[in-house]
């Protein structure tokens, strides 16, 4: 029932599996607690500037992501990077390690948009299929200031954002979100402690060309 | 607050599980059980709780639940005689003694499985079994207590359980349970012998603050349980013992509606049926892909206009659904409502004076709810671990108690919560699909009907009928 892309890296699963089993507890990994570096990783920048000068609107690079994640579009946790003729656009990171658990965050932003995007909810009821068109993140919580941004989760989000917890702000009239997925091993409270880490590391990259 | 791993550990033998709290006793921590004692006087019907307090929420009338519940099990293990009966009775009468039939006191229900009927007092059985008129309608006699049966959206692995008798203890106070309980089965001792304890807790919520299955499942780390809302009497996240959804006090005893033949000697008058299983729940399911507005829809009705972050969704008589609505709401939404599905057999669908002298009016409730949230995986304790499929640590789920006038208007409401309707009418839903909600994230492991005898006949029933 759930639709979502699954990519199978079983090399990382021999190298970083350690960083997955730390995090049974419910309390944020020491790593999210340590402070983020203020400048986009050198290795990672060159993805995210390209994907500024792409959609011809800032982008939010991240400083951290939760283990064994990277932000390197071409690096081995890269899951796609999407930009629709509209500019919006989608950069995924998965870790996935079979038979069920992954790690699978998606950085989103809708440059000009300050709506909340409906899309397609397909069911087929009775052999019957069914389309409804519903918002694309759903049961907002009450906002929160996370660093720099004030953000508000959601918590039911469709598409490849389905079961993930997902933050959004708005900024110079434009939609960015962030979303993790709630997977084994990770916990909801810990998706919400790395959410939290990885909005307070956001480096802000402009579009150069 | 977080549970240590020793009140998160199963329980050991029977004995030190009886008297044995774990995670629950966190119950009497994070509450203050309300002073509620009045009306001490005992009805005759045992599955009657007095002294229950009313609460509003969202201008809607809610029985407030006790806060304690717990459901033992056992198997008869010599016949039973007048002794044993006797036993029994004293030991009931001297809770009573004891404690006040409230919240702030102690409720005991007793109830009776088939395999005790037919092991031990199968002749007398014979003749004063009630019979249910409703469901012999159309062939052989079927009596009011059935076998369970799995429906539609359970699992062929749904346990259909053969206990002799099980225990309903109700209270506000956990040390009365556990008193209580132990005083049973150390009064019966060499003639019950327990194969399951079940322990619970509902509400503490409705007075302000998170409410106990939140703080519960959030101390006991269960997967979503962050994500119940503040408030909640369950954790799913609506009230589900609001007064118009609930059954009058006596309209489930067999003789009220009429639906039972009570034999020759009436001599179940005043008793009634339960159902008894277990639900897993999966919370994360529930609240990580169902919408508030998709909650409301399969919970409740399709397209119900209700304020984001409601808990109690008003379910008033005039408001119960027929089967056609359900039909007409599944041909446009491609779902159904949990609760709308149901009211075409749980409510009355006309006017009806009851055998006690109440007119009942159409739309009202039949049902009476008894059901608790649970973190037993599936059961506190059990004597068959294996065959319960008994699991470490804390599971999210429901301990699912009912009282309805027979098995037969239990099996059909749950059939018509799967969308098989009282009309003939068969939803076409895959079994535990998205449009039919909470059968989504629900998963059965355990079922059993029984028999609630009136307080006259709660101790081994039949047995001086039978001597």
């Amino acid at each position: 029932m759930i639709g979502r892309r699954v990519v199978a890296l079983a090399a990382l699963a021999l190298a970083v599996p350690a960083g997955l089993t730390a995090c049974a507890d419910d309390e944020p990994t020491p790593a999210a607690k340590a402070a983020a570096p203020r400048a986009c990783p050198a290795s990672w920048k060159p993805g995210w500037q390209q994907l500024a000068n792409r959609v011809k609107a800032p982008v939010y690079c991240p400083t951290w992501l939760p283990s064994p994640l990277d932000g390197d579009m071409k690096g081995p946790t890269k899951n796609g990077v999407s930009v629709e003729p509209d500019h919006s656009w989608l950069a995924s990171f998965l870790w996935h390690e079979p038979p069920a658990q992954d790690v699978h965050v998606n950085f989103r932003a809708y440059p000009g948009r300050t709506v909340i995007p409906r899309c397609e909810d397909t069911q087929v009821v009775a052999g019957k299929v069914r389309h409804r068109d519903i918002p694309c993140f759903s049961d907002a919580q009450s906002p929160r200031r996370v660093g720099r941004f004030t953000v508000t989760p959601y918590t039911v989000n469709q598409g490849v954002d389905q079961w993930h917890v997902l933050y959004l702000w708005r900024e110079r009239r434009s939609i960015y979100t962030v979303s993790q997925h709630v997977a084994k091993p990770t916990t909801y409270r810990q998706v919400v402690a790395n959410l939290d880490r990885v909005m307070r590391g956001l480096v802000r990259v402009g579009p150069t060309a | 607050m977080r549970l240590t791993r020793r009140e998160l550990l199963l329980g050991g033998t029977a004995a030190a599980a009886l008297g044995a709290a774990g995670a629950y006793e966190l119950v009497d921590r994070l509450t203050d059980a309300p002073t509620r004692h009045f009306g001490e006087g005992r009805a005759p019907e045992q599955h009657l709780l007095d002294g229950l307090r009313i609460a509003d929420d969202n201008g809607v009338e809610i029985v407030v639940p006790t806060l304690h519940h717990e459901m033992v099990t056992a198997t008869v293990v010599p016949k039973p005689g007048l002794e044993e009966q006797a036993a029994l009775e004293r030991v009931l009468r001297r809770l009573e003694d004891e404690y006040p039939g409230t919240p702030d006191g102690l409720a005991v229900t007793v109830a009776w499985g088939l395999p005790y009927f037919r092991r031990y007092v199968s002749g007398a059985a014979e003749r004063h079994l009630p019979v249910d008129r409703r469901a012999s309608a159309t062939g052989r006699p079927r009596r009011a207590l059935l076998d369970a049966t799995r429906f539609p959206s359970d699992s062929d692995d749904v346990l259909l359980e053969e206990n002799d008798v099980a225990f309903l203890l109700r209270s506000d106070s956990l040390v009365h349970i556990q008193e209580g309980a132990k005083t049973i089965f150390d009064a019966l001792d060499g003639v019950l012998e327990m194969t399951s304890i079940r322990k619970g807790f509902a509400g503490g919520g409705f007075d302000g603050g998170p409410g106990l299955p939140k703080q519960l499942a959030t101390a006991a780390g269960v997967p979503g349980a962050d994500l119940i809302p503040d408030g909640s009497e369950l954790f799913l996240g609506f009230t589900s013992t609001q007064k118009h959804a609930l059954g009058p006090p006596r309209i489930v005893n067999f003789e009220t509606l009429g639906l039972v033949d009570l034999g020759p000697e009436s001599y179940f008058h005043g008793g009634t049926h339960m159902h008894l299983s277990h639900v897993f729940e999966d919370l994360e399911a529930w609240y990580l892909n169902f919408d508030f507005a998709e909650r409301v829809d399969t919970t409740f009705r399709p397209r119900l206009a209700v304020e984001p972050g409601t808990k109690t969704v008003p379910q008033p008589p005039e408001k119960a659904a027929s089967p056609r609505d359900v039909e007409r709401d599944f041909r446009r939404f491609g779902a159904i409502g949990h609760s709308s599905s149901m009211q075409s057999t749980s409510r009355l669908q006309a006017d009806v004076m009851g055998a006690d002298g109440t007119l009942y009016h159409k739309g009202t409730a039949v049902p009476q709810r008894a059901d608790f949230n649970t973190l037993d995986n599936p059961f506190f304790w059990s004597s068959r671990p294996k065959r319960d499929g008994m699991a470490e640590g804390p599971s999210a789920g429901l301990h699912f108690v009912v009282f309805n006038p027979s098995s037969d208007d239990f099996h059909r409401n749950r059939l018509a919560m799967d969308g098989v309707l009282p009309d003939g009418t068969k939803i076409a839903l895959e079994p535990r699909a998205r449009g039919q909600g909470l059968n989504s994230v629900l998963r059965t492991t355990h079922r059993q009907n029984f028999l609630v005898p009136p307080r006259s006949h709660r101790s081994f029933p039949l047995v001086e009928v039978t001597a």
